[in-house]
């Protein structure tokens, strides 16, 4: 069980400042366990912080009350951005600044303007929503990813309940975790 | 996750006296129509003799008739093709509605008997190849005389028709056996069976729908060719199939049945209809984009008089049906699991996919032939656009109410979802997530 011992090694690197600042973590090695303690933590009333799984797991993100993304209405916008650079683009070249005569066909807004604007809609798109992806999850260059426990990208799935000071009872959170079959149970700082 | 919360229930759909009613009403407004519209239709074309005037009221209620059964024809059979492809794919979410195309695939034997009524009755009197020595006084149509003559046209159409009738028999058949026969989920044996039947039905129907397409639309004009035409029949029939099943899964669902069926599915198939809408608008404009720039004249023919009058509102009503609403108003999550919303933007595409045959039939069937000239080398008087009328309307409403009739009555034969399919627990549970 070596990748069990690895979290030694991923120890937090900041110094605990709050206590606002730490999570519990439950560790598990199957989904149905996973998703039952989920379940059972948002019922009951606990700050669910996130599950991590190393695949999707069905129904968890209704259960954890997951909201919709957003990211389909950037997608929108930034279609909506290159077809109207793609418009400006063709209209400027091909029909303001050097308009040629090409078997009598009009130069302004015709069917070979379909072509172009598909394309530079879906080019815009595509750097768009790559772009997004980068910034929403704070992923740049030099930037070291703090995975919140090694193991979720092997085989391991982690439940991270953020704890409150005097308003969270950790031990009846913990009671849960080991009920719901945890391998592990232990503390760690919250990053970000 | 929770399987405690499915119940696999053996749900028998009742084709109530209210539907039957419903579809009859349909059929006989709809006979009644045409045959009005044929009766009172006496048009007098300027330029044109008595006896070719008298000629353009059979061809019409004839290419009527033709659009309309090869509208739904394709329909069903692009139902058929939507269960070999998913039982190929090993997909498990359509299951809980394969039943629905199943049923949809019953109208086959009828569609195909109603375009193979109309190819022996009116074969010459609507494609103007067909008549006695065009072929070989056509220098364009002689070559294409070895592929294009009237036995092997019937032996095409009748031969590949009938082998899709067959697979697609074979398929709901096995999967109606497999509810009663099957010992439980674990067994496959009727699985396996239609996984390879299916393999060799989708092999067989690529290339034979693409002769079947050529033959029976686009050889309306003869001498006139596209090589994307026959994507372009594929994406009609299919998007109309999917929109069909996906409005039909509505009104099962509203009357109570299919229990195991939920907005999860109803959002995939709208997906489906969505994506598939976009398919058919790049196709459209993939041939249409070409033939406008090169301009080539014996291109151009074919879209000059789809550009005049009254089918010049036809044209671009199809984009406007067939593009412009579904993308727009299906483009949101939420309006595909809407049930006013999709029920909405299904019949525009219905309707949009209809007007699209009549499109691809009418102006070449209502072509008159005379003899080739100098003057006139193709051999073609055009008609001029003649319109909606009550003749076209009237066969939809003859066709759809039979269409109707038969799926709505083929619901009935089986379960309403197969209760032993070795993946209804999978479609059941089936999941898009937030």
């Amino acid at each position: 069980m070596d990748t069990d011992k690895l979290h030694m090694v991923n120890t937090p690197r900041k110094e605990m400042q709050f206590m606002d600042n730490k999570m519990l973590l439950g560790v598990y090695d199957n989904p149905d366990s996973t998703y039952a303690v989920t379940k059972q933590l948002v019922k009951g009333g606990y700050d669910v912080h996130d599950v991590y799984t190393p695949f999707a797991v069905h129904g968890l993100d209704r259960v954890m009350g997951v909201k919709r993304t957003r990211l389909s209405i950037a997608a929108f916008v930034f279609a909506m951005c290159g077809v109207a650079s793609a418009l400006t683009l063709i209209t400027y070249a091909s029909a303001i600044d050097w308009p040629m005569n090409i078997g009598g066909k009009p130069s302004l807004i015709g069917p070979d303007y379909i072509p172009i604007t598909f394309e530079l809609g879906i080019l815009f798109t595509a750097f768009g929503m790559v772009g997004c992806f980068f910034i929403v999850n704070r992923m740049f260059w030099g930037r070291n990813t703090d995975v919140i426990d090694i193991r979720v990208t092997d085989d391991r799935f982690v439940i991270a309940v953020n704890i409150h000071e005097n308003k969270t009872d950790v031990k009846a959170l913990e009671g849960i975790f080991v009920t719901g079959g945890a391998l592990e149970v232990r503390e760690r700082v919250k990053e970000i | 996750m929770e399987h405690t919360d499915v119940q696999i229930r053996e749900e028998k759909f009742v084709f109530t006296d209210k539907a039957k009613r419903l579809s009859f009403i349909l059929m006989g407004v709809g006979l009644l129509l045409a045959l009005i519209g044929y009766f009172t239709y006496h048009p007098s074309i300027e330029g044109f003799t008595d006896e070719q005037n008298h000629h353009l009221p059979m061809k019409r209620l004839l290419g009527s008739m033709l659009f309309n059964g090869y509208f739904f024809f394709i329909i069903s059979t692009c139902a058929a093709i939507f269960i070999a492809i998913s039982q190929l794919a090993n997909a498990g979410w359509y299951v809980a509605i394969r039943r629905i195309p199943e049923a949809m695939s019953e109208f086959m034997a009828y569609g195909a008997g109603i375009v193979i009524l109309v190819l022996i009755v009116g074969l010459t009197t609507l494609y103007h190849w067909a008549h006695d020595g065009v072929m070989q006084s056509d220098p364009l149509l002689a070559k294409k005389t070895w592929y294009l003559n009237k036995g092997f046209f019937y032996a095409r159409v009748i031969l590949f028709t009938s082998f899709w009738i067959w697979c697609a028999a074979k398929i709901r058949q096995w999967s109606r056996e497999e509810d009663v026969n099957s010992t439980g989920l674990l067994d496959t044996t009727y699985f396996d069976k239609s996984f390879r039947l299916s393999a060799s039905f989708l092999f067989v129907f690529a290339f034979t729908f693409s002769m079947f397409a050529w033959d029976v639309t686009m050889s309306m004009d003869a001498h006139w060719y596209s090589t994307i035409f026959t994507v372009y029949n594929f994406a009609t029939g299919w998007v109309s199939a999917l929109t069909t099943i996906y409005l039909l899964t509505w009104y099962l669902r509203s009357q109570g049945y299919l229990n195991i069926v939920t907005d999860e599915h109803q959002h995939d198939l709208g997906k489906f209809m969505f994506a598939f809408s976009i398919f058919w608008t790049y196709m459209w404009v993939a041939q249409f984009l070409l033939i406008w720039y090169a301009n080539i004249p014996e291109e151009v023919a074919y879209y000059k008089p789809r550009l005049e009058g009254t089918y010049k509102l036809s044209f671009f009503f199809n984009i406007a049906m067939n593009f412009f609403i579904p993308f727009f108003l299906f483009m949101r999550r939420g309006a595909k699991r809407h049930r006013g919303l999709g029920a909405f933007v299904g019949a525009c595409i219905l309707i949009g996919h209809w007007n699209d045959c009549y499109l691809m039939v009418m102006p070449g069937a209502m072509n008159l032939a005379t003899a080739i000239t100098d003057h006139n080398p193709t051999g073609i008087i055009e008609t001029p656009s003649q319109g909606w009328g009550l003749m076209e309307l009237g066969f939809l409403g003859l066709f759809g109410g039979l269409f109707l009739f038969v799926v709505l009555k083929a619901l009935t034969k089986a379960n309403l979802y197969p209760t032993k399919h070795p993946f209804i627990m999978e479609s059941a549970l089936h999941d898009t997530g937030v």
